[in-house]
Protein backbone atom coordinates (compact mmCIF):
# COMPACT_ATOMS: atom_id res chain seq x y z
CA UNK A 1 0.00 0.00 0.00
CA UNK A 2 1.31 3.35 -0.97
CA UNK A 3 1.10 5.98 1.67
CA UNK A 4 0.80 9.60 0.59
CA UNK A 5 4.09 10.46 2.23
CA UNK A 6 6.05 8.23 -0.08
CA UNK A 7 5.41 10.64 -2.92
CA UNK A 8 6.25 13.77 -1.07
CA UNK A 9 9.65 14.15 -2.64
CA UNK A 10 8.17 14.55 -6.09
CA UNK A 11 5.85 17.28 -5.04
CA UNK A 12 6.93 20.80 -5.85
CA UNK A 13 8.47 21.83 -2.61
CA UNK A 14 8.66 25.58 -2.37
CA UNK A 15 12.10 26.86 -3.24
CA UNK A 16 12.70 27.68 0.40
CA UNK A 17 10.78 26.88 3.51
CA UNK A 18 8.73 23.79 4.23
CA UNK A 19 5.16 22.63 4.14
CA UNK A 20 3.60 20.15 6.53
CA UNK A 21 3.08 16.98 4.55
CA UNK A 22 6.55 16.87 2.97
CA UNK A 23 8.50 16.68 6.15
CA UNK A 24 6.58 13.72 7.59
CA UNK A 25 8.41 11.25 5.42
CA UNK A 26 11.86 12.50 6.20
CA UNK A 27 11.33 12.50 9.94
CA UNK A 28 11.70 8.73 9.79
CA UNK A 29 14.99 8.04 11.44
CA UNK A 30 16.73 5.63 9.07
CA UNK A 31 15.95 7.72 6.05
CA UNK A 32 17.01 10.91 7.74
CA UNK A 33 20.36 9.47 8.73
CA UNK A 34 21.00 8.16 5.23
CA UNK A 35 20.08 11.52 3.78
CA UNK A 36 22.44 13.40 6.06
CA UNK A 37 25.23 10.95 5.41
CA UNK A 38 24.79 11.50 1.68
CA UNK A 39 24.58 15.26 2.14
CA UNK A 40 27.79 15.40 4.16
CA UNK A 41 29.59 13.26 1.63
CA UNK A 42 28.49 15.64 -1.10
CA UNK A 43 29.60 18.55 1.03
CA UNK A 44 33.10 17.09 1.28
CA UNK A 45 33.13 16.39 -2.44
CA UNK A 46 32.19 19.92 -3.47
CA UNK A 47 33.88 21.94 -0.75
CA UNK A 48 37.15 20.19 0.06
CA UNK A 49 38.93 21.52 -3.06
CA UNK A 50 38.04 25.06 -1.99
CA UNK A 51 39.09 24.38 1.57
CA UNK A 52 42.34 22.94 0.32
CA UNK A 53 42.99 25.96 -1.88
CA UNK A 54 42.45 28.28 1.07
CA UNK A 55 44.55 26.31 3.56
CA UNK A 56 47.39 25.67 1.11
CA UNK A 57 47.73 29.41 0.63
CA UNK A 58 48.95 29.65 4.25
CA UNK A 59 51.32 26.67 4.15
CA UNK A 60 55.07 26.62 3.86
CA UNK A 61 56.06 25.29 0.44
CA UNK A 62 57.58 21.98 1.72
CA UNK A 63 54.30 21.26 3.49
CA UNK A 64 52.28 21.16 0.26
CA UNK A 65 53.11 17.58 -0.63
CA UNK A 66 53.77 16.34 2.89
CA UNK A 67 52.50 12.87 3.59
CA UNK A 68 50.15 12.10 5.23
CA UNK A 69 48.21 15.09 3.89
CA UNK A 70 48.20 18.10 6.18
CA UNK A 71 44.50 18.90 6.22
CA UNK A 72 45.17 21.53 8.84
CA UNK A 73 48.29 23.53 7.98
CA UNK A 74 51.07 23.18 10.54
CA UNK A 75 52.53 26.50 9.53
CA UNK A 76 50.55 29.70 9.20
CA UNK A 77 52.12 32.11 6.73
CA UNK A 78 49.87 35.06 5.73
CA UNK A 79 53.17 36.39 4.39
CA UNK A 80 52.54 34.11 1.36
CA UNK A 81 50.00 36.62 0.13
CA UNK A 82 52.51 39.45 0.20
CA UNK A 83 55.25 37.32 -1.33
CA UNK A 84 52.97 36.00 -4.05
CA UNK A 85 51.90 39.47 -5.05
CA UNK A 86 55.54 40.52 -5.24
CA UNK A 87 56.65 37.42 -7.17
CA UNK A 88 54.87 38.63 -10.32
CA UNK A 89 53.00 41.86 -11.18
CA UNK A 90 49.83 40.44 -9.63
CA UNK A 91 48.63 43.81 -8.23
CA UNK A 92 48.75 45.09 -11.79
CA UNK A 93 46.85 42.02 -13.10
CA UNK A 94 44.27 42.44 -10.37
CA UNK A 95 43.81 46.09 -11.26
CA UNK A 96 43.49 45.27 -14.97
CA UNK A 97 40.85 42.63 -14.27
CA UNK A 98 38.93 45.02 -12.05
CA UNK A 99 39.14 47.92 -14.50
CA UNK A 100 38.02 45.80 -17.43
CA UNK A 101 35.19 44.22 -15.43
CA UNK A 102 33.88 47.54 -14.11
CA UNK A 103 33.85 49.23 -17.51
CA UNK A 104 32.32 46.18 -19.20
CA UNK A 105 29.59 45.99 -16.56
CA UNK A 106 28.83 49.71 -16.81
CA UNK A 107 28.68 49.73 -20.57
CA UNK A 108 26.70 46.50 -20.82
CA UNK A 109 24.10 47.72 -18.34
CA UNK A 110 23.77 51.17 -19.91
CA UNK A 111 23.57 50.14 -23.56
CA UNK A 112 21.47 47.03 -22.88
CA UNK A 113 18.97 49.10 -20.92
CA UNK A 114 18.86 51.75 -23.64
CA UNK A 115 18.31 49.21 -26.40
CA UNK A 116 15.92 47.10 -24.33
CA UNK A 117 13.85 50.19 -23.56
CA UNK A 118 13.91 51.21 -27.22
CA UNK A 119 12.73 47.79 -28.36
CA UNK A 120 10.05 47.47 -25.70
CA UNK A 121 8.49 50.92 -25.61
CA UNK A 122 9.07 52.57 -28.98
CA UNK A 123 7.81 51.94 -32.44
CA UNK A 124 9.92 52.40 -35.52
CA UNK A 125 10.26 50.68 -38.86
CA UNK A 126 12.39 47.52 -38.70
CA UNK A 127 12.06 47.15 -34.94
CA UNK A 128 11.12 43.47 -34.96
CA UNK A 129 13.77 42.60 -37.49
CA UNK A 130 16.48 44.44 -35.55
CA UNK A 131 15.53 42.69 -32.31
CA UNK A 132 15.47 39.31 -34.02
CA UNK A 133 18.92 40.02 -35.40
CA UNK A 134 20.32 40.78 -31.95
CA UNK A 135 18.65 37.68 -30.50
CA UNK A 136 20.12 35.49 -33.22
CA UNK A 137 23.66 36.62 -32.39
CA UNK A 138 23.20 34.82 -29.06
CA UNK A 139 23.25 31.52 -30.96
CA UNK A 140 26.76 32.02 -32.30
CA UNK A 141 29.25 30.08 -30.14
CA UNK A 142 32.19 32.18 -29.03
CA UNK A 143 34.69 29.68 -30.44
CA UNK A 144 33.40 30.49 -33.91
CA UNK A 145 33.88 34.19 -33.35
CA UNK A 146 37.32 33.78 -31.81
CA UNK A 147 39.44 33.94 -34.97
CA UNK A 148 37.44 36.52 -36.96
CA UNK A 149 36.87 38.70 -33.89
CA UNK A 150 40.57 38.71 -33.25
CA UNK A 151 41.10 39.68 -36.89
CA UNK A 152 38.70 42.62 -36.50
CA UNK A 153 40.48 43.79 -33.35
CA UNK A 154 43.81 43.32 -35.11
CA UNK A 155 42.65 45.42 -38.07
CA UNK A 156 41.46 48.13 -35.71
CA UNK A 157 44.89 48.10 -34.08
CA UNK A 158 43.47 47.24 -30.68
CA UNK A 159 45.61 44.24 -29.83
CA UNK A 160 47.63 44.85 -26.69
CA UNK A 161 45.36 47.62 -25.47
CA UNK A 162 42.57 48.13 -22.98
CA UNK A 163 40.30 48.85 -25.93
CA UNK A 164 40.91 45.32 -27.23
CA UNK A 165 40.22 43.84 -23.81
CA UNK A 166 37.09 45.87 -23.16
CA UNK A 167 35.21 46.89 -26.30
CA UNK A 168 34.42 43.51 -27.93
CA UNK A 169 32.76 42.49 -24.64
CA UNK A 170 31.13 45.82 -23.89
CA UNK A 171 27.61 44.67 -24.72
CA UNK A 172 25.78 41.36 -24.73
CA UNK A 173 22.77 40.20 -26.71
CA UNK A 174 21.56 38.48 -23.59
CA UNK A 175 21.62 41.82 -21.78
CA UNK A 176 19.47 43.47 -24.45
CA UNK A 177 17.05 40.56 -24.26
CA UNK A 178 16.85 40.67 -20.47
CA UNK A 179 16.31 44.43 -20.41
CA UNK A 180 13.63 44.30 -23.09
CA UNK A 181 11.74 41.69 -21.09
CA UNK A 182 11.99 43.89 -18.00
CA UNK A 183 10.86 47.01 -19.89
CA UNK A 184 7.82 45.22 -21.30
CA UNK A 185 6.43 44.99 -17.78
CA UNK A 186 6.55 48.77 -17.25
CA UNK A 187 3.20 50.54 -17.78
CA UNK A 188 3.12 52.99 -20.71
CA UNK A 189 1.12 55.49 -18.67
CA UNK A 190 4.13 56.15 -16.51
CA UNK A 191 6.21 57.42 -19.41
CA UNK A 192 3.28 59.23 -21.02
CA UNK A 193 2.50 61.06 -17.80
CA UNK A 194 6.09 62.25 -17.62
CA UNK A 195 5.93 63.34 -21.28
CA UNK A 196 2.80 65.38 -20.62
CA UNK A 197 4.61 66.99 -17.73
CA UNK A 198 7.19 68.06 -20.25
CA UNK A 199 9.98 65.59 -19.52
CA UNK A 200 12.52 64.88 -22.20
CA UNK A 201 13.02 61.32 -23.44
CA UNK A 202 16.53 61.02 -22.05
CA UNK A 203 15.29 62.37 -18.72
CA UNK A 204 12.51 59.79 -18.67
CA UNK A 205 15.00 57.03 -19.31
CA UNK A 206 17.37 58.14 -16.58
CA UNK A 207 14.87 59.22 -13.92
CA UNK A 208 11.97 56.84 -14.45
CA UNK A 209 12.98 53.78 -16.44
CA UNK A 210 16.41 53.02 -14.97
CA UNK A 211 15.25 53.08 -11.32
CA UNK A 212 12.39 50.73 -12.16
CA UNK A 213 14.77 48.29 -13.83
CA UNK A 214 16.91 47.88 -10.71
CA UNK A 215 16.30 44.14 -10.11
CA UNK A 216 17.00 43.24 -13.73
CA UNK A 217 20.05 45.50 -13.71
CA UNK A 218 21.37 43.78 -10.58
CA UNK A 219 21.03 40.38 -12.23
CA UNK A 220 22.67 41.53 -15.45
CA UNK A 221 25.47 43.35 -13.62
CA UNK A 222 26.35 40.28 -11.55
CA UNK A 223 26.37 37.99 -14.56
CA UNK A 224 28.42 40.39 -16.62
CA UNK A 225 30.88 40.93 -13.80
CA UNK A 226 31.33 37.17 -13.37
CA UNK A 227 31.81 36.64 -17.09
CA UNK A 228 34.36 39.42 -17.40
CA UNK A 229 36.25 38.66 -14.18
CA UNK A 230 36.61 34.99 -15.07
CA UNK A 231 37.17 35.46 -18.80
CA UNK A 232 40.30 33.70 -19.94
CA UNK A 233 40.40 32.90 -23.64
CA UNK A 234 39.85 36.41 -24.99
CA UNK A 235 42.43 38.24 -22.83
CA UNK A 236 44.84 35.38 -23.48
CA UNK A 237 44.83 35.99 -27.22
CA UNK A 238 44.29 39.74 -27.42
CA UNK A 239 47.04 40.76 -25.02
CA UNK A 240 50.66 39.62 -25.03
CA UNK A 241 52.17 42.42 -22.97
CA UNK A 242 52.74 41.63 -19.34
CA UNK A 243 51.38 44.94 -18.06
CA UNK A 244 48.01 44.31 -19.69
CA UNK A 245 47.45 40.77 -18.42
CA UNK A 246 44.27 40.12 -16.48
CA UNK A 247 44.40 37.97 -13.37
CA UNK A 248 43.47 34.62 -14.99
CA UNK A 249 46.05 35.12 -17.75
CA UNK A 250 48.70 36.27 -15.29
CA UNK A 251 48.08 33.22 -13.11
CA UNK A 252 48.53 30.74 -15.94
CA UNK A 253 51.66 32.49 -17.17
CA UNK A 254 53.07 32.46 -13.64
CA UNK A 255 52.38 28.76 -13.46
CA UNK A 256 54.20 27.75 -16.65
CA UNK A 257 54.18 24.01 -17.18
CA UNK A 258 57.96 23.80 -17.40
CA UNK A 259 58.99 25.66 -14.29
CA UNK A 260 58.38 24.43 -10.76
CA UNK A 261 55.13 26.03 -9.63
CA UNK A 262 55.06 27.75 -6.28
CA UNK A 263 51.83 26.14 -5.17
CA UNK A 264 51.40 28.21 -2.03
CA UNK A 265 51.69 31.41 -4.09
CA UNK A 266 49.35 30.13 -6.79
CA UNK A 267 46.76 29.16 -4.20
CA UNK A 268 47.11 32.55 -2.50
CA UNK A 269 46.47 34.34 -5.78
CA UNK A 270 43.61 31.93 -6.58
CA UNK A 271 42.03 32.79 -3.26
CA UNK A 272 42.36 36.51 -3.94
CA UNK A 273 40.96 36.01 -7.46
CA UNK A 274 37.92 34.24 -6.02
CA UNK A 275 37.32 36.77 -3.27
CA UNK A 276 35.40 39.41 -5.30
CA UNK A 277 33.06 36.74 -6.62
CA UNK A 278 32.42 35.38 -3.14
CA UNK A 279 31.71 38.88 -1.86
CA UNK A 280 29.24 39.55 -4.66
CA UNK A 281 27.65 36.16 -4.02
CA UNK A 282 27.24 36.74 -0.29
CA UNK A 283 25.84 40.24 -0.72
CA UNK A 284 23.48 39.52 -3.60
CA UNK A 285 22.79 35.83 -3.33
CA UNK A 286 19.20 36.09 -4.51
CA UNK A 287 20.08 37.96 -7.72
CA UNK A 288 23.09 35.77 -8.18
CA UNK A 289 21.24 32.45 -8.28
CA UNK A 290 18.40 33.99 -10.25
CA UNK A 291 20.90 35.24 -12.79
CA UNK A 292 22.48 31.83 -13.12
CA UNK A 293 19.08 30.27 -13.67
CA UNK A 294 17.85 32.73 -16.29
CA UNK A 295 21.06 32.84 -18.25
CA UNK A 296 22.62 29.42 -18.31
CA UNK A 297 25.88 31.25 -18.71
CA UNK A 298 28.92 30.44 -16.72
CA UNK A 299 32.46 31.77 -16.48
CA UNK B 1 -8.77 66.35 -33.50
CA UNK B 2 -5.37 64.88 -33.01
CA UNK B 3 -3.69 67.02 -30.46
CA UNK B 4 -0.13 68.22 -30.87
CA UNK B 5 0.71 66.00 -27.93
CA UNK B 6 -0.27 62.88 -29.82
CA UNK B 7 1.70 63.97 -32.85
CA UNK B 8 4.66 64.85 -30.71
CA UNK B 9 4.51 61.43 -29.02
CA UNK B 10 4.33 59.61 -32.33
CA UNK B 11 7.35 61.52 -33.56
CA UNK B 12 9.24 60.72 -30.40
CA UNK B 13 8.33 57.03 -30.60
CA UNK B 14 10.05 56.85 -33.96
CA UNK B 15 13.06 59.06 -33.48
CA UNK B 16 14.03 58.15 -29.94
CA UNK B 17 13.39 54.46 -30.49
CA UNK B 18 15.97 54.46 -33.26
CA UNK B 19 18.35 56.60 -31.21
CA UNK B 20 18.15 54.30 -28.19
CA UNK B 21 18.63 51.15 -30.21
CA UNK B 22 21.35 52.51 -32.50
CA UNK B 23 24.44 51.95 -30.27
CA UNK B 24 23.51 48.32 -29.69
CA UNK B 25 22.80 47.72 -33.38
CA UNK B 26 26.12 49.24 -34.38
CA UNK B 27 27.91 47.09 -31.80
CA UNK B 28 26.39 43.83 -33.00
CA UNK B 29 26.97 44.66 -36.65
CA UNK B 30 30.67 45.28 -36.02
CA UNK B 31 31.40 42.65 -33.36
CA UNK B 32 28.96 39.85 -34.23
CA UNK B 33 27.62 39.92 -37.77
CA UNK B 34 30.76 41.07 -39.53
CA UNK B 35 33.10 38.64 -37.72
CA UNK B 36 30.72 35.74 -38.31
CA UNK B 37 30.56 36.38 -42.04
CA UNK B 38 34.25 37.16 -42.15
CA UNK B 39 34.94 33.87 -40.33
CA UNK B 40 33.31 31.95 -43.17
CA UNK B 41 35.33 33.94 -45.67
CA UNK B 42 38.60 33.49 -43.76
CA UNK B 43 38.07 29.74 -43.74
CA UNK B 44 38.41 29.93 -47.54
CA UNK B 45 41.69 31.82 -47.41
CA UNK B 46 45.28 31.52 -46.39
CA UNK B 47 46.02 34.19 -43.83
CA UNK B 48 48.89 34.77 -41.42
CA UNK B 49 47.93 38.28 -40.19
CA UNK B 50 51.06 39.70 -41.85
CA UNK B 51 49.83 39.71 -45.44
CA UNK B 52 46.25 40.18 -46.67
CA UNK B 53 44.21 36.96 -46.90
CA UNK B 54 44.65 34.95 -50.13
CA UNK B 55 41.57 33.14 -51.44
CA UNK B 56 42.22 29.41 -51.77
CA UNK B 57 38.70 27.96 -52.11
CA UNK B 58 37.96 24.85 -50.10
CA UNK B 59 41.59 23.90 -49.66
CA UNK B 60 41.48 24.39 -45.88
CA UNK B 61 38.58 21.98 -45.60
CA UNK B 62 40.14 19.30 -47.80
CA UNK B 63 43.34 19.66 -45.77
CA UNK B 64 41.35 19.14 -42.57
CA UNK B 65 40.03 15.82 -43.85
CA UNK B 66 43.57 14.50 -44.11
CA UNK B 67 44.88 16.18 -40.96
CA UNK B 68 45.73 13.61 -38.28
CA UNK B 69 45.79 16.24 -35.55
CA UNK B 70 42.30 17.34 -36.48
CA UNK B 71 40.92 13.80 -36.62
CA UNK B 72 42.48 13.12 -33.25
CA UNK B 73 40.94 16.37 -32.00
CA UNK B 74 37.48 15.31 -33.12
CA UNK B 75 37.88 11.99 -31.31
CA UNK B 76 39.17 13.64 -28.12
CA UNK B 77 36.37 16.20 -28.21
CA UNK B 78 33.66 13.57 -28.65
CA UNK B 79 34.92 11.50 -25.70
CA UNK B 80 35.17 14.60 -23.56
CA UNK B 81 31.68 15.59 -24.66
CA UNK B 82 30.27 12.19 -23.72
CA UNK B 83 31.99 12.19 -20.33
CA UNK B 84 30.98 15.72 -19.42
CA UNK B 85 27.34 15.66 -20.48
CA UNK B 86 25.56 12.41 -19.62
CA UNK B 87 27.02 11.95 -16.10
CA UNK B 88 26.47 15.65 -15.44
CA UNK B 89 22.77 15.44 -16.35
CA UNK B 90 22.10 12.35 -14.26
CA UNK B 91 24.06 13.33 -11.16
CA UNK B 92 22.85 16.93 -11.07
CA UNK B 93 19.24 15.78 -11.47
CA UNK B 94 19.66 13.23 -8.69
CA UNK B 95 21.04 15.93 -6.39
CA UNK B 96 18.22 18.29 -7.32
CA UNK B 97 15.66 15.58 -6.41
CA UNK B 98 17.32 15.19 -3.02
CA UNK B 99 17.03 18.92 -2.42
CA UNK B 100 13.32 18.98 -3.23
CA UNK B 101 12.23 17.46 0.04
CA UNK B 102 12.60 19.81 2.96
CA UNK B 103 14.99 18.88 5.71
CA UNK B 104 16.88 20.71 8.38
CA UNK B 105 19.81 22.61 6.91
CA UNK B 106 18.68 22.23 3.31
CA UNK B 107 19.52 25.81 2.37
CA UNK B 108 22.88 25.49 4.11
CA UNK B 109 23.82 22.41 2.09
CA UNK B 110 22.48 23.85 -1.14
CA UNK B 111 24.46 27.07 -0.77
CA UNK B 112 27.68 25.23 -0.03
CA UNK B 113 27.13 22.77 -2.89
CA UNK B 114 26.88 25.79 -5.15
CA UNK B 115 30.37 27.08 -4.30
CA UNK B 116 32.31 25.43 -7.18
CA UNK B 117 30.26 27.65 -9.49
CA UNK B 118 31.97 30.69 -7.96
CA UNK B 119 35.40 29.59 -9.13
CA UNK B 120 36.68 30.62 -12.52
CA UNK B 121 37.72 27.89 -14.93
CA UNK B 122 41.36 28.89 -14.43
CA UNK B 123 41.15 28.60 -10.63
CA UNK B 124 39.33 25.27 -10.92
CA UNK B 125 42.09 24.01 -13.19
CA UNK B 126 44.88 25.23 -10.92
CA UNK B 127 43.35 23.81 -7.73
CA UNK B 128 42.70 20.44 -9.33
CA UNK B 129 46.15 20.41 -10.86
CA UNK B 130 47.49 20.61 -7.33
CA UNK B 131 45.06 18.00 -6.01
CA UNK B 132 45.83 15.62 -8.90
CA UNK B 133 49.59 15.98 -8.60
CA UNK B 134 51.27 12.55 -8.46
CA UNK B 135 52.25 13.34 -4.86
CA UNK B 136 49.03 15.16 -4.12
CA UNK B 137 45.86 14.65 -2.15
CA UNK B 138 44.01 12.47 -4.63
CA UNK B 139 46.93 10.10 -4.93
CA UNK B 140 47.01 9.83 -1.15
CA UNK B 141 43.26 9.23 -0.91
CA UNK B 142 43.26 6.67 -3.72
CA UNK B 143 46.29 4.80 -2.44
CA UNK B 144 44.32 1.96 -0.80
CA UNK B 145 42.73 1.27 -4.20
CA UNK B 146 45.55 2.04 -6.63
CA UNK B 147 48.36 0.74 -4.35
CA UNK B 148 50.49 3.19 -6.26
CA UNK B 149 52.32 5.87 -4.25
CA UNK B 150 52.27 8.37 -7.11
CA UNK B 151 49.62 7.86 -9.75
CA UNK B 152 50.08 9.97 -12.87
CA UNK B 153 46.58 11.46 -12.97
CA UNK B 154 47.58 14.14 -15.46
CA UNK B 155 50.18 12.42 -17.62
CA UNK B 156 49.02 8.83 -17.93
CA UNK B 157 47.61 8.00 -21.36
CA UNK B 158 44.37 6.54 -20.02
CA UNK B 159 43.91 8.44 -16.76
CA UNK B 160 44.43 11.97 -18.06
CA UNK B 161 41.30 12.29 -20.21
CA UNK B 162 39.29 10.75 -17.39
CA UNK B 163 40.75 13.19 -14.86
CA UNK B 164 39.78 16.16 -17.02
CA UNK B 165 36.27 14.80 -17.47
CA UNK B 166 36.00 14.33 -13.72
CA UNK B 167 37.08 17.90 -12.97
CA UNK B 168 34.68 19.33 -15.54
CA UNK B 169 31.82 17.33 -14.04
CA UNK B 170 32.78 18.47 -10.55
CA UNK B 171 32.66 22.10 -11.61
CA UNK B 172 29.46 21.77 -13.64
CA UNK B 173 27.17 19.59 -11.53
CA UNK B 174 26.27 22.27 -8.92
CA UNK B 175 25.32 24.69 -11.65
CA UNK B 176 22.97 22.27 -13.37
CA UNK B 177 21.61 21.18 -10.00
CA UNK B 178 20.31 24.74 -9.49
CA UNK B 179 18.77 24.71 -12.97
CA UNK B 180 17.00 21.37 -12.30
CA UNK B 181 15.68 22.61 -8.96
CA UNK B 182 14.20 25.67 -10.65
CA UNK B 183 12.50 23.36 -13.18
CA UNK B 184 11.29 20.81 -10.63
CA UNK B 185 9.81 23.44 -8.37
CA UNK B 186 7.67 24.60 -11.28
CA UNK B 187 5.83 21.28 -11.62
CA UNK B 188 2.32 21.69 -10.19
CA UNK B 189 1.57 19.50 -7.23
CA UNK B 190 -1.77 18.28 -8.61
CA UNK B 191 -0.01 16.00 -11.08
CA UNK B 192 1.59 14.06 -8.28
CA UNK B 193 -1.65 13.89 -6.39
CA UNK B 194 -3.30 12.46 -9.47
CA UNK B 195 -0.48 9.94 -9.85
CA UNK B 196 -0.90 8.99 -6.22
CA UNK B 197 -4.61 8.33 -6.68
CA UNK B 198 -3.77 6.12 -9.66
CA UNK B 199 -1.49 4.11 -7.37
CA UNK B 200 1.77 4.61 -9.24
CA UNK B 201 5.13 3.79 -7.70
CA UNK B 202 7.80 6.43 -7.14
CA UNK B 203 9.70 5.31 -10.20
CA UNK B 204 6.60 5.42 -12.39
CA UNK B 205 5.75 8.87 -11.09
CA UNK B 206 9.26 10.01 -11.95
CA UNK B 207 9.15 8.54 -15.45
CA UNK B 208 5.63 9.53 -16.41
CA UNK B 209 5.05 12.73 -14.49
CA UNK B 210 8.35 14.38 -13.65
CA UNK B 211 10.31 13.76 -16.83
CA UNK B 212 7.62 14.79 -19.35
CA UNK B 213 6.79 17.94 -17.40
CA UNK B 214 10.45 18.76 -17.09
CA UNK B 215 10.94 18.85 -20.85
CA UNK B 216 11.83 22.55 -21.22
CA UNK B 217 14.45 22.20 -18.48
CA UNK B 218 15.82 19.02 -20.05
CA UNK B 219 16.22 20.81 -23.35
CA UNK B 220 17.98 23.71 -21.67
CA UNK B 221 20.36 21.53 -19.67
CA UNK B 222 21.21 19.31 -22.61
CA UNK B 223 21.90 22.13 -25.04
CA UNK B 224 23.82 24.34 -22.61
CA UNK B 225 25.97 21.52 -21.24
CA UNK B 226 26.79 20.35 -24.76
CA UNK B 227 27.82 23.81 -25.89
CA UNK B 228 29.82 24.37 -22.70
CA UNK B 229 31.68 21.10 -23.18
CA UNK B 230 32.46 21.95 -26.79
CA UNK B 231 33.86 25.28 -25.72
CA UNK B 232 35.89 24.00 -22.78
CA UNK B 233 39.31 25.54 -23.13
CA UNK B 234 40.88 26.71 -19.85
CA UNK B 235 40.74 23.22 -18.36
CA UNK B 236 42.81 21.65 -21.13
CA UNK B 237 45.06 24.67 -21.56
CA UNK B 238 45.97 25.02 -17.90
CA UNK B 239 45.98 21.41 -16.73
CA UNK B 240 47.61 19.54 -19.60
CA UNK B 241 48.23 21.85 -22.57
CA UNK B 242 46.58 19.10 -24.58
CA UNK B 243 49.03 16.42 -23.47
CA UNK B 244 50.11 13.71 -23.04
CA UNK B 245 50.77 13.29 -26.78
CA UNK B 246 47.64 15.24 -27.82
CA UNK B 247 45.30 12.95 -25.89
CA UNK B 248 43.46 15.95 -24.43
CA UNK B 249 43.84 18.28 -27.41
CA UNK B 250 40.24 19.18 -28.15
CA UNK B 251 39.16 21.10 -31.24
CA UNK B 252 38.89 24.26 -29.14
CA UNK B 253 42.55 23.91 -28.20
CA UNK B 254 43.49 23.11 -31.80
CA UNK B 255 41.75 26.27 -33.03
CA UNK B 256 43.81 28.23 -30.52
CA UNK B 257 47.05 26.49 -31.49
CA UNK B 258 46.54 26.92 -35.22
CA UNK B 259 45.41 30.51 -34.87
CA UNK B 260 47.77 31.88 -32.26
CA UNK B 261 50.79 29.60 -32.19
CA UNK B 262 51.15 28.74 -35.90
CA UNK B 263 49.27 31.84 -37.15
CA UNK B 264 47.39 29.77 -39.71
CA UNK B 265 44.16 31.73 -39.43
CA UNK B 266 42.54 30.09 -42.47
CA UNK B 267 42.96 26.57 -41.09
CA UNK B 268 41.82 27.68 -37.65
CA UNK B 269 38.77 29.39 -39.13
CA UNK B 270 37.88 26.24 -41.08
CA UNK B 271 38.02 24.23 -37.85
CA UNK B 272 35.76 26.67 -36.03
CA UNK B 273 33.29 26.64 -38.92
CA UNK B 274 33.25 22.85 -38.66
CA UNK B 275 32.61 23.16 -34.93
CA UNK B 276 29.88 25.71 -35.54
CA UNK B 277 27.96 23.32 -37.75
CA UNK B 278 28.40 20.41 -35.35
CA UNK B 279 27.04 22.50 -32.49
CA UNK B 280 24.09 23.70 -34.59
CA UNK B 281 23.41 20.14 -35.73
CA UNK B 282 23.46 18.70 -32.21
CA UNK B 283 21.21 21.49 -30.96
CA UNK B 284 18.71 20.83 -33.75
CA UNK B 285 18.73 17.08 -33.12
CA UNK B 286 18.02 17.64 -29.44
CA UNK B 287 15.25 20.11 -30.12
CA UNK B 288 13.70 17.72 -32.62
CA UNK B 289 13.87 14.67 -30.39
CA UNK B 290 12.35 16.59 -27.53
CA UNK B 291 9.56 17.80 -29.81
CA UNK B 292 8.92 14.29 -31.11
CA UNK B 293 8.56 13.02 -27.56
CA UNK B 294 6.15 15.79 -26.83
CA UNK B 295 3.70 14.60 -29.48
CA UNK B 296 3.92 11.00 -28.29
CA UNK B 297 2.96 11.98 -24.77
CA UNK B 298 -0.10 14.03 -25.53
Amino acid sequence: MASPDRYSEYAPAPYSGTRGSFSVHFRQKANGAALYAAMCLGLLFFCVPLYYMFTTSFKAEPEVFAMPVHWIPRSFLPQNYVDAFLAAPFPRYFWNSLLVAVIVVGSTVLFSALAGYGFAKFDFPGRRLAFLFILSTMMIPFQVLLIPLFVVVHQLGWTNSYAGLIIPGALSAFGVFLMRQACLTLPDELMDAARIDGAREVGIFIRIVLPLLKPAIATLAILTFLGSWNNFLWPLIVVTKDELFTLPVGMTVFQQPMQAPYWTYIMAVSTVATLPVVIVFLLLQRYFIEGVVVSGLKG
Amino acid sequence: MRSWIQREFLYRRRVYGVLFVAPAMLFFLVFSLYPTLNGFYLSLTEYTLLKPPVFVGFENYTKLAGNDQFQNGVKVTLWFLLGTTVPKWILSLALAMLFLAPFRGREFFKTLYFTPTLLSAVVVSLVWKLLLDPNGVISALAKPITRDPDTLWLSDRILTPISLIFVDDWAGIPFFMIIWIAGLVGIPRVFYEAALIDGTTRWQAFLHVTLPLLRPTILFVVVISTINSFQSFALQYVMTRGGPSDLTTTIALLVYNYGFNYFRMGQAAAMSVFMFFVIILITLIYIRSVRAEETSYT
